[in-house]
């Protein structure tokens, strides 16, 4: 509980209506998409302006207070996870869209933004907004910038931050600044890309100017089955090969696919490796790239080859893949979301792994990836009422994750390391690389005072705890689906 | 090296110990010394970093100019690290050591019909290291984005020796801070960069160039507009100023249906000016400039609607004063002007002027000493530039690399 003059202040920075004090209100913040870690948090601040974001990081800065900055909380790795006994600053108030410049092709947002009202916001003149997280109809532009949100269509597009020109930002001091310019190239250090994906840790970003991007002329989607997701991998290989960059490559195996259909009946057909390419670009250059992948795809044994013949059939390909995740959890009690990353021609190898891995502690795998840029999403599937089987899941979700670093990889393509990968972190880097992400930190925040305790390694004593997956409270409300 | 501790002879002794007597030698007032890796320019670093010694890194010495001057008393050479050390052409990514020449790390990364995707200056002698390092970028920006985001990972060697990796070998990754996004165009004040890892694109096979012309840039302004607002992906644009007049060019690449159909679009784009096939050799543009003997180079940053207005002006101012002034173009918002004479001071403070309000800035990148002299090269005005001072302050608090090069002679 926070004492009574800081309640006062935060009352006084905020107002009445922006502050929650109250037990059973402060418990709806007490985790974020990884419900396994839950923090109740001192208070829980929801300014409407930077000037009250500021007032709020002040008193936290004057009081050494820690604090957690929060979008929508559907992150998947613990980071809008509250401090103990912290503030927690909800963004969801500054929620509107600023300005939009078509003639420089940019948005200003406040920080909550839902992602997908930026594209509804400019589709009408023909632009979109190219980061597409599966939790876009829900998920945050300010979450999206602390995560350096990517998406199924980054693979062509970009990530946030290819997208993010420029940022307003309260430092943990209170202290205001401006990083980056929708002018390219601004004199100094690129601190709006340093900022971008730094979970948080580096202060509060309050307006964010996002490039959008023109629609393309067509796109086209095609699905193709084959026995093995090996070779629905080796097809996305000779795709990339063939020169072409492809807007997505999705690849799901046999158990994502019997997931898929039982929650949204897209009509896959029954394989070992389905295989989703999506093409844009001018028609002309489209078409002729289309009948290369259909080729390439039955060089490899594709047995069926499908391309969407409009729209709605299109949307309901993507349904499916996106519904993966929460699928899942029809085909199993409970399960463990992963986020690995690997070179795309370790895709064989590591695949044929994680299934030997699966058998030795008989545990199914189900698996989802963005195969253009090797972003595995393992699924571990268990039963958390069978004694000792959560531990098993647990240990070989991670030790998959030291797989795909001892693959040339990383331990996290989009969910971030949040709370739940800190000790992961500590695998994949050395400690002078830990210790130069450091300097950044210290320059930002001397105290520790935004997000303490997330991204970085803690002392070796504590083991990490990946989260065993259980439904958020809005994909159980049925409002989103989260990947 | 005359500091107080230590001569220039004993300087040269410690540093050949390092690097091997056959690659330190004595410049002038500087040791000039060229290590073999990573771990002997750390070496080389803790050495500087005991004795209070000035660290200046260098490639080809094509930028040298770029920024302020540096009076260093060592010049650490990467021109033994020049390898290009991975091509995982299936993964397209390569790792490549910073002192490779641009390139040749083309050349190499050609056998698999793939590139780096960015056309930076001087390419046969300016480093990777180098390209990085000023952040460097061409027409092809406007496809495949700026050098940061070709960047996936790099090792770095900071002031006190610590040799880091920051990001890694694949395309998507979000584990840790980009500290390779602090490091693209921090100008060598934070460590020395000694590998990047980039990500590939497959090179472009078959192109055409296609050339407007018009007496004056405000001409273009609705046809650029309406080109980039068209659903045409043109790997390059750029508008040519100087005082016969100005051009308009556009370089598409594709398959042959697909160039022959970007042709119908821009003929219709550009109906009333006319638009011509054209040669490849129109990309050489923004070279030239630097190259022209004696010109005063600054890089203008924008708003990309503002450049043609800014053109025109720029044209009109010219005329008025007489003064020769040539400008290359890109359509996302960078400017490079060439001035044969030096400006006069006004001309920098109102072109700044111009810009600030929009978010845009004016950096000199070639001036004679006299112009440097009075006045600030880079324009900063961020308010940021504290923040960007603490950085500086915790990477290298003795301030031996490239002390007062950058903005606010950080």
């Amino acid at each position: 509980m926070l004492h009574p003059t800081i309640i006062a202040e935060l009352r006084e920075a905020v107002g009445v209506d922006g502050l929650i004090t109250g037990a059973s209100q402060l418990q709806t913040y007490e985790c974020d998409g990884l419900t396994n870690f839950r923090v109740l948090p001192g208070a829980v601040v929801l300014p409407r302006t930077t000037e009250q974001v500021q007032a709020v990081v002040r008193i936290c800065a004057r009081h050494k207070l820690p604090f957690v900055s929060r979008g929508a909380g559907t992150g998947l790795s613990g980071g809008a996870l509250p401090a103990e006994g912290g503030v927690v600053i909800s963004l969801a108030r500054m929620n509107r869209i600023l300005e939009v410049d078509y003639a420089n092709h940019y948005v200003i947002v406040e920080p909550g933004v839902i992602n997908a009202h930026v594209s509804q916001h400019v589709a009408a003149q023909g632009y979109f907004y190219a980061p597409d997280p599966s939790s876009q109809s829900v998920c945050t532009i300010g979450g999206n910038v602390a995560e350096n949100s990517g998406g199924a269509h980054c693979l062509k597009y970009g990530f946030t931050v290819t997208h993010t020109l420029a940022l307003e930002v309260v430092l943990p001091s209170g202290e205001l600044v401006h990083l980056g310019s929708a002018a390219p190239d601004s004199p100094g250090y690129d601190l709006a890309g340093v900022f971008v994906g730094s979970e948080g840790t580096l202060g509060v970003a309050t307006k964010i100017t996002l490039r959008i991007v023109k629609r393309p002329e067509v796109v086209q989607t095609l699905l193709a089955a084959f026995d093995t997701p090996q070779a629905a991998g080796q097809t996305v290989s000779d795709i990339i090969a063939a020169g072409m960059l492809p807007s997505a490559l999705e690849i799901m195996d046999t158990l994502a696919i019997e997931a898929a259909e039982a929650a949204v009946h897209a009509h896959y057909p029954k394989c070992g490796g389905l295989l989703l390419v999506e093409l844009d670009g001018q028609a002309s250059e489209v078409e002729a790239l289309m009948r290369d992948v259909r080729a390439l795809a039955e060089q490899n044994g594709a047995w069926e080859i499908r391309l969407a013949q409009s729209e709605q059939e299109r949307a309901l390909i993507w349904k499916g893949r996106k519904a993966a995740f929460a699928a899942v959890g029809r085909i199993s009690p409970n399960y463990i979301v992963q986020d690995g990353v690997i070179p795309r021609t370790a895709l064989p190898q590591v695949l044929a792994e994680i299934e030997r891995m699966a058998a030795v502690v008989e545990l199914r795998v189900a698996n989802v990836f963005h195969a253009g840029d090797g972003n595995l999403h393992p699924l571990v599937l268990y039963n958390r009422t069978i004694e000792g089987q959560e531990e098993i899941a647990l240990d070989l979700s991670y030790r998959i994750l030291h797989l795909c670093v001892d693959s040339g990889g990383s331990i996290t393509g989009e969910h971030g390391v949040g709370k739940e990968k800190q000790q992961a972190l500590g695998y994949m880097f050395a400690e002078p690389d830990l210790a130069t992400m450091q300097l950044v930190r210290c320059a930002f925040d001397p105290e520790s005072l935004a997000n303490p305790d997330k991204v970085f390694p803690r002392p070796r004593l504590c083991a990490d705890r990946p989260g065993p997956y259980t439904p958020h409270p809005l994909e159980t409300a049925g409002v989103a689906e989260i990947f | 090296m005359s500091t107080a501790e230590l001569t220039l002879d004993e300087g040269l002794a410690r540093l050949a110990a390092i690097a091997g007597q056959a690659h330190a030698r004595i410049r002038g007032e500087t040791v000039e010394v060229a290590p073999a890796d990573a771990r002997e320019t750390a070496a080389i670093l803790r050495f500087a970093q005991e004795n209070g010694l000035a660290v200046t890194p260098a490639g080809g010495g094509t930028k040298t100019c770029w920024g302020n001057p540096v009076e260093a008393q060592i010049r650490l050479s990467l021109e033994r690290m020049s390898a290009v050390r991975e091509h995982s052409w299936q993964d397209m990514t390569c790792t490549v050591e910073a002192g490779c020449p641009w390139a040749a790390m083309q050349t190499q990364l050609a056998r698999h019909g793939q590139t780096v995707a960015l056309d930076p200056l001087w390419p046969e002698r300016a480093t990777v290291g180098g390209v990085v390092a000023a952040n460097d970028s061409g027409a092809l920006r406007l496809k495949y984005g700026a050098l940061r985001d070709l960047i996936i990972g790099m090792t770095i060697v900071l002031a006190d020796g610590t040799v880091a990796k920051t990001g890694g070998k694949v395309v998507k990754n979000v584990a840790g801070y980009d500290l390779h996004k602090l490091m693209t165009g921090s100008f060598g004040t934070l460590g020395v960069i000694t590998e990047v890892n980039f990500r590939l694109h497959p090179a472009e096979e078959r192109t055409q160039t296609w050339t407007a012309n018009a007496g004056d840039a405000a001409e273009f302004a609705e046809p650029l507009r309406a080109l980039l607002d068209s659903q045409m992906v043109p790997s390059a644009v750029q508008l040519r100023v100087g005082k016969d007049g100005c051009a308009l060019d556009v370089r598409v690449a594709g398959r042959g249906e697909a160039i022959e159909d970007c042709a119908r679009r821009l003929s219709k784009i550009f109906s009333e000016i006319g638009m011509v096939p054209s040669s490849e050799a129109v990309w050489g543009a923004r070279q030239e400039l630097y190259d022209a003997a004696n010109a005063t180079i600054l890089k203008a940053s924008m708003l990309p609607a503002e450049v043609c207005p800014v053109s025109a002006e720029l044209r009109h101012w010219a005329t008025t004063e007489g003064a020769g002034v040539q400008c290359v173009a890109y359509p996302f918002g960078l400017m490079t002007l060439a001035l044969q004479a030096a400006p006069p001071a006004a001309f920098l403070v109102q072109l700044r002027a111009r810009l600030r309000p929009t978010g845009g800035s004016v950096v000199v990148l070639a001036a004679s000493d006299e112009m440097r002299a009075g006045l600030d090269v880079w324009g900063c005005d961020a308010d940021a530039l504290g923040l960007m001072r603490e950085i500086k302050r915790r990477f290298d608090p003795n301030r031996i690399l490239n002390p007062g090069r950058f903005v606010g002679n950080i």
